[in-house]
């Protein structure tokens, strides 16, 4: 379990000294414990009491990364079971599979097709990240070749999907500098795999049948000298993967088990269902898959699928945030009212759903203020005359609400004097809380 | 720029203003106090006058009802003279005399109470001594410089390394020793590491030696007069911070200061007009000379602490929330303006940051959290409720905004524990009747903060309100009834009040309670979760400010405002800022220990914290929505 | 190895919905959900007894503005709500989602009697359990609701929402009536329990309410009800009875209105097939959301029905 600020504080000298930038001991530890600093920034910190906060605050489950230079992504190094507890840090890769079967023009399309499988939302991109090129041929050569065609044309991280050691070597003659993810070592082959992965400092994946197998396999290429491993449990069924899944999760975090401490990888395969191996990947995503791999390849399937996983790896600590700049409910007019709220998304959506349910078309400005709420960031500063008169002009208001007239939250009712001078518009205080907003709208904006 | 003469009822005091001026500005000018929460802007419609005779202009706004207006009402903030007029300040717009209990010593030691140290194994070393020195007279054999000899002269009664003292003692210095015959009397006062010589006189005059110990708040200031030698408070005074007429609340005072011109340097000179006419007053009192009044020593929040010594507080409110000083080494009292020996010391209880100051360093002073190996925790309730949490080992603070609803603003009859304040209240018979407790046995002009949190209790408990605070519909009892601004209930009948009006109680005014309560709750849950210990591990729980002094604890913890802890683990400890103050006053190791603690609390920042918002939503409800916290109510 | 099973408390609350003859109504059927002592599907550590039910959304009027898609599922039967419940059935509907937007003051205006008319219609076609929306609007809600509840006493149905400005109107029609509640909060975990101690307060057993946290779509909102859902479970299976309730996800409304799941091809030629995207968007969703604990998901369109029912076979199996 992880070590609590006052664990780490009876640790500390005491001495309040501030030389680590934190004004007092008690307050670097709770920064320790949040993994915002580091000890050795305590300069007067005993080499025991280091030693023991090394073992504590070595990461429960092993960062691995896979590819190389611009094409490279991390997985892994996840510290909790819920999101809401924390977050869940580094995004789990969505790699598309390519057949070594297909010939070189088909695999040559299904590269192209990877490649354009990449989306905006909310102005993030979010993009297939890997392919996983498929040894179904069991030819070493195809396989290098299919490989040689999916390196040049995708850049993106590649898995190599074979169990014979001599298509793995095959392969990595074309793409080792990528640093591809071995898939796999199993009991029988992960002498050859391991070596393969050292000498190339590649990472690779365990695949056994059950934990316990994969315990025993795990440790095993650790001691070949592989440190970067992935698992796959192999489970038959989606009841059995998400109880793998889970339970692999817990070991790492709950009883800080080294052998099962890797992100884990799952393969869905179509079958002929469109559909349904999209719904075990969403499901797999939020329950603790560090890589899943499938044959869908549309992008009907796999824009879904992505955005499942920005929604489930975005940091529930930080305040969401609203666009700054007007927003339109409803189609309004000229003589439509103009008001005025802060970006931190829930103030912005309580004075947007009151607005909405006003059935009054209304503009309202949102003011950046780095995401808090109206009396927050008032009090900081962040929501005065000033902050406010320059949003207005920014993204002139005048355009939207000829009237010149605006309405500010009832909270800060002391600012519309000061407002009003210096926007020269006429400033309306408006009610104190949004539910008031209705019927004041109602009342003196219903036409 | 017309200029016109405004006279205030019931004073008489007349000012001349112009036409520019509202009837507010006009009533500071002629320091004539009128209640105002916002300051002056038109917001919070507390400024309430009639005007007797003569016109004026007064500016639109929606916060008198038509019936009042048509009575003479008029809002002082928003009206201007337009020809000499009479203006009456009614009676529940007025400061009434002082509050009672401002300070629970000032009634207990009525003037003669003896600071008992020992309490708190605190050595009696005054931050100023007076020592009588008998010289031995130089010679040829022994040839040392007036000043040498006086150093020596003081080594054998003092251990201090270093001494200093200013050029004018220097200049007076070989008159005086041969003026008393080489017995003198020396003041040192301590100055970080060194000691000043700070007077020297003829004879022995040692058994002068006074102090003042102050507590700026926000809201109240109180002086404590002490004999330093006899640790004795000989006299007590007490009164509002005349800066609220400036704003009620920090923020608003901290804006005033930046955006006014000339508003920083009105701040310093309110506060210290109050600092030093309450030094008159009790050394009047007490028969002492300003002379022998050498030291005074300064408790408050980090704010008031920058308008005391006239520093540039702009930087307070905006992020990173960085003040010029927390620890302000000792200077001389007349630099700021405080009027006591010319050479006098003044000191400041040093803060923690932006938010948690003096008064709150001072506080674990008094209550001794810092000092016991059980958990405690420091509530300290007033317009931001400031909490600490800790032991021996270590200690946690943080500051959360509670509004000033449990001083009495923001509610429509709200007001502060003065004459005529309900100060607890009973409902029965499912709301028809209501009992309640007025200060001072008189007719009821409002209602304070400890009635308030009695009202919240007492609503829910006969079901007028339900856990989210909201009103029943009207006709659940007949004190229950619908205005144009919605529900509200009556707690008493116009008849039985001192004003003429119902006083009542709305939805908006319990919500601001509510949400005070909630700020003051979840800022508390914050910081114990901050160390991962939970309320049930306090062993030990004080509260403190004016306001604990009336507090009802099982309302308190029945609205959720306190931790649902059993009644014996809490202690009412009232001015703790102002006994430590005396504590470190009387005692250079007390004073010590002020910087030991200010150093080791560490601050946790309320509003970059997350779960801050969570805990607060949770709070708002009646008593929590986890009710499994509060065992003991629900 | 050493055991990594959670010890859960508390089971969440078991809840039965419709009632047969024997009970006192008319359906042909019940559908029980809850009941389960550990998150989604870990049977390894605990019982999962009773899989999501799936309900689909109906209207009492035609509805506007509903893509393609879902024009082609419903287009001929959604001005007769008789015959859009036999539908929805058809399509494998275990509940059906009654969603009384015509009363609403903007979309209709209809009276508590043309309400209670529809609902009558609607248990007369099908035999499965019914829900019951009001339009959200606080005073139209507070006059039909009671006339609906009374419509349909007996048959032991599921009437929403109770919010937590309004609650008292319809929880009193829920007990008079023998159906169970709908208790809503705005993804607010503390005021999900807020509405549920208000409702229990007013003699309704905890036992038969459910849970709805607001839905938000997939890419928009979804990771809020997902932790909010699994926040609330987590603490409802570690003790907190006022969290250990089933929960309803409404994920065909939420899904249908975003671009993403009913944009057309014109408009985003790289997106693909709007007929596969529309659907598969939902489904998706509520996969995503059924890993959070969800118990009834309202769903509407038939191909994401039965997609996300071939995943709960498969999780069953």
């Amino acid at each position: 379990m992880a070590l609590t600020g006052l664990d780490i504080y009876k640790l500390l000298p005491k001495t309040n000294c501030g030389e680590c930038k934190s004004p007092t001991c008690l307050a670097f530890a709770m920064r320790v414990a949040q993994k915002q600093a580091s000890i050795d920034q305590c300069p007067h910190v005993s080499a025991e009491s280091k030693e023991k906060l090394g073992a504590a605050s070595a990461p429960p489950i092993q960062l691995v990364t896979i590819g190389a230079g611009d094409f490279k992504i991390a997985i892994g190094n996840e510290t909790v079971l819920f999101r809401h507890e924390e977050t869940f840090h580094h995004p789990a890769g969505i790699a598309v599979t390519v057949s070594d079967k297909l010939s070189e023009a088909e695999i040559g399309a299904r590269a192209d097709k990877i490649v354009h499988l990449i989306f905006e939302r909310v102005g993030m991109k979010i993009a297939v990240d890997m392919a996983c090129i498929m040894n179904d041929s069991g030819d070493p050569a195809k396989f290098a070749a299919a490989v040689k065609i999916v390196a040049q044309k995708a850049p993106v991280a590649l898995i190599l999907a074979s169990d014979n050691p001599d298509s793995l070597k095959a392969a990595l003659e074309v793409c080792a500098d990528r640093r591809p993810l071995l898939c796999g070592a199993n009991a029988s082959n992960y002498q050859a795999v391991a070596a393969l992965a050292k000498e190339k400092n590649c990472p690779v994946v365990a695949r056994a049948k059950g934990l316990e197998a994969l315990t025993d396999l795990t440790q095993k290429i650790t001691a070949a000298g592989v440190k970067e491993i992935v698992l796959e449990s192999g489970a038959e069924g989606v009841r059995q993967t998400l109880e793998d899944l889970t339970k692999a999760r817990r070991y790492a975090l709950r009883k800080s088990f080294r052998p099962l401490g890797y992100p884990m990888l799952t393969c869905m395969m179509g079958d002929g269902d469109s559909f349904l191996p999209v719904l075990k990947a969403a499901a797999y995503i939020a329950k603790y898959a560090g890589i899943v791999v499938t044959d869908a390849i549309e992008p009907w399937q796999l824009m879904p699928l992505l955005t499942v996983r920005q929604n489930i790896y975005t940091d529930p600590r930080k305040p969401l945030q609203v666009e700054p700049g007007v927003h339109k409910i409803g189609e309004p007019g000229s003589k439509a009212p103009l008001l005025i709220t802060t970006n931190f998304s829930l103030t912005y959506y309580t004075v947007e759903g009151e607005v909405e349910g006003s059935k009054v078309a209304s503009n309202i400005l949102v003011v950046d203020t780095e995401g808090t709420s109206v009396l927050t960031a008032w009090a900081a500063e962040k929501f005065t005359t000033d902050q406010i008169a320059a949003a207005m002009n920014k993204y002139e208001v005048e355009a939207v609400a000829s009237h010149k007239k605006v309405i500010i939250p009832g909270l800060i009712a002391v600012e519309s004097g000061k407002l009003q001078e210096e926007s020269g518009w006429e400033v309306i205080v408006g009610p104190k809380e949004a539910s008031g907003i209705p019927s004041y709208l109602k009342a003196n904006w219903g036409g | 720029m017309a200029q016109y003469k405004v006279t205030f009822l019931p004073e008489g005091k007349a000012v001349i203003a112009t036409s520019e001026d509202t009837l507010l500005d006009a009533a500071r000018l002629a320091g004539v106090y009128v209640s105002s929460l916002c300051g002056g802007d038109m917001i919070c419609g507390k400024c309430r006058v009639v005007v007797k005779e003569g016109q004026v202009f007064e500016e639109q706004h929606m916060l008198l009802s038509r019936e009042e207006v048509r009575s003479g009402y008029a809002l002082a903030c928003a009206s201007h003279p337009r020809s000499d007029v009479v203006v009456e300040i009614p009676i529940e717009s007025r400061m009434e005399g002082k509050q009672i209990v401002v300070d629970e010593d000032a009634q207990r030691f009525s003037g003669l109470a003896k600071v008992d140290l020992a309490k708190y194994e605190f050595e009696h070393a005054p931050l100023i001594e007076k020592i009588y020195l008998e010289i031995p007279p130089p010679s040829l054999e022994d040839s040392l410089s007036d000043l040498s000899r006086l150093f020596r002269a003081i080594r054998t009664h003092v251990d201090v390394p270093i001494m200093q003292t200013g050029l004018k003692n220097i200049r007076r210095l070989p008159q005086i020793l041969r003026r008393g015959d080489w017995n003198i009397t020396c003041t040192l006062g301590q100055r970080g590491g060194t000691v000043e010589v700070i007077e020297i006189e003829e004879g022995d005059t040692s058994n002068r030696n006074y102090g003042v110990a102050i507590d700026v708040g926000t809201t109240t200031v109180v002086v404590h007069l002490i004999d330093l030698k006899a640790s004795r408070i000989l006299a007590t005074d007490a009164t509002y911070n005349s800066q609220i007429t400036f704003g009620e609340d920090v923020i608003t005072r901290l804006i005033y200061a930046k955006e006014e011109v000339g508003g920083r340097e009105r701040l310093h000179e309110a506060i210290i007009g109050n600092i030093n006419m309450m030094i008159n007053n009790t050394t009047a009192a007490a028969g002492v000379n300003l002379q022998h009044v050498t030291c005074a020593l300064c408790a408050g929040n980090t704010t008031m602490m920058h308008f005391l010594l006239d520093l540039d507080s702009s930087n307070i409110r905006r992020e990173p929330y960085i003040p010029a000083a927390t620890n302000v080494p000792p200077v001389r009292a007349v630099e700021v303006g405080i009027q006591i020996n010319p050479r006098g010391l003044l000191y400041g209880v040093p803060g923690v940051s932006s938010y948690v100051g003096g008064d709150i360093t001072s506080g674990v002073l008094a209550s001794g959290i810092y000092r016991a190996p059980e958990l405690s925790m420091l509530i300290d309730v007033g317009t931001n409720g400031e909490i600490v949490i800790g032991n021996n080992e270590w200690l946690v603070c943080c500051s959360a905004s509670a509004g000033p609803a449990f001083e009495g603003g923001e509610v429509k009859f709200g007001m502060r524990a003065t004459h005529g304040a309900i100060e607890r209240v009973k409902v029965l018979e499912g709301g028809e009747l209501v009992e309640t407790v007025v200060i001072a046995n008189e007719k009821p002009r409002g209602i304070c903060g400890s009635g308030l949190i009695d009202i919240i209790s007492e609503l829910r408990h006969v079901g007028v309100i339900d856990r989210t605070a909201k009103f029943a519909e009207p006709g659940y009892c007949s004190r229950l009834r619908r205005t144009d601004d919605g529900i509200e209930f009556v707690l008493a009948y116009a008849d039985d009040t001192a004003i003429g009006r119902d006083i009542v109680l709305t939805q908006p005014d319990i919500d601001n309670l509510i949400r005070s309560k909630a700020a003051v709750f979840a800022g508390a849950s914050v910081l114990i979760k901050s160390v991962n210990l939970r309320f049930s591990d306090l062993e030990r729980v004080y509260i403190a400010g004016g306001f604990g002094n009336y507090l009802d604890l099982h309302g308190a913890i029945a609205i959720g405002l306190l931790p649902d802890v059993p009644l014996e683990k809490v202690k009412f400890i009232g001015n703790s800022s102002l006994n430590g103050a005396k504590l470190a006053i009387l005692s250079r190791e007390a004073s010590l220990e002020l910087e030991n603690i200010a150093q080791k609390m560490t601050y946790i920042d309320l509003s970059s914290n997350l779960k801050f918002m969570e805990e607060y939503s949770s709070a708002m409800f009646l008593p929590h929505t986890n009710l499994e916290l509060f065992p003991s109510v629900t | 190895m050493e055991s990594v099973v959670e010890k859960w408390t508390t089971k969440v609350n078991t809840i039965t919905l419709g009632a047969t003859k024997q009970m006192g109504g008319t359906r042909e059927k019940t559908v029980t959900v809850g009941g389960s002592s550990t998150l989604p599907y870990l049977n390894f550590e605990g019982a999962w007894p009773n899989p999501p039910a799936i309900a689909i959304e109906m209207w009492d009027r035609e509805p506007d503005g509903w893509p393609e898609p879902l024009a082609d599922a419903y287009a001929d039967v959604w001005k007769d709500p008789a015959k859009w419940a036999k539908r929805a059935v058809e399509y494998g509907a275990e509940m059906l989602c009654v969603t009384l937007k015509g009363t609403h003051p903007d979309f209709g205006n209809r009276s508590p009697d043309e309400a209670a008319g529809v609902v009558k219609d609607v248990l007369k076609a099908v035999g499965v359990p019914l829900i019951i929306w009001g339009s959200g609007d606080f005073n139209k809600d507070n006059d039909v609701m009671p006339r609906v509840s009374e419509a349909a006493k007996g048959e032991n149905c599921l009437l929403g929402t109770a919010v937590e400005k309004n609650y008292k109107t319809l929880t009193a029609s829920c007990l008079a009536d023998g159906h169970k509640i709908i208790g809503e909060s705005p993804l607010d975990i503390n005021i999900a329990k807020q509405v549920n101690i208000l409702i229990s307060e007013m003699g309704f057993k905890l036992e038969d309410i459910v849970i709805f946290p607001a839905t938000g779509a997939l890419g928009y909102g979804m990771e809020y009800s997902y932790s909010i859902m699994e926040r609330g479970r987590t603490a409802g299976l570690s003790g907190d009875r006022m969290l250990a309730q089933p929960v309803i996800c409404t994920v065909g409304q939420e899904s249908w209105r975003v671009k993403e799941a009913r944009g057309s091809e014109k408009d985003f030629p790289t997106w693909g097939d709007l007929k596969k995207r529309g659907p598969l968007w939902e489904a998706t969703c509520a996969a995503t959301l059924m890993q959070a604990g969800g118990e009834i998901v309202v769903m509407r369109h038939p191909d994401a029905v039965k997609s996300f029912k071939s995943l709960l076979r498969e999780f069953t199996a």
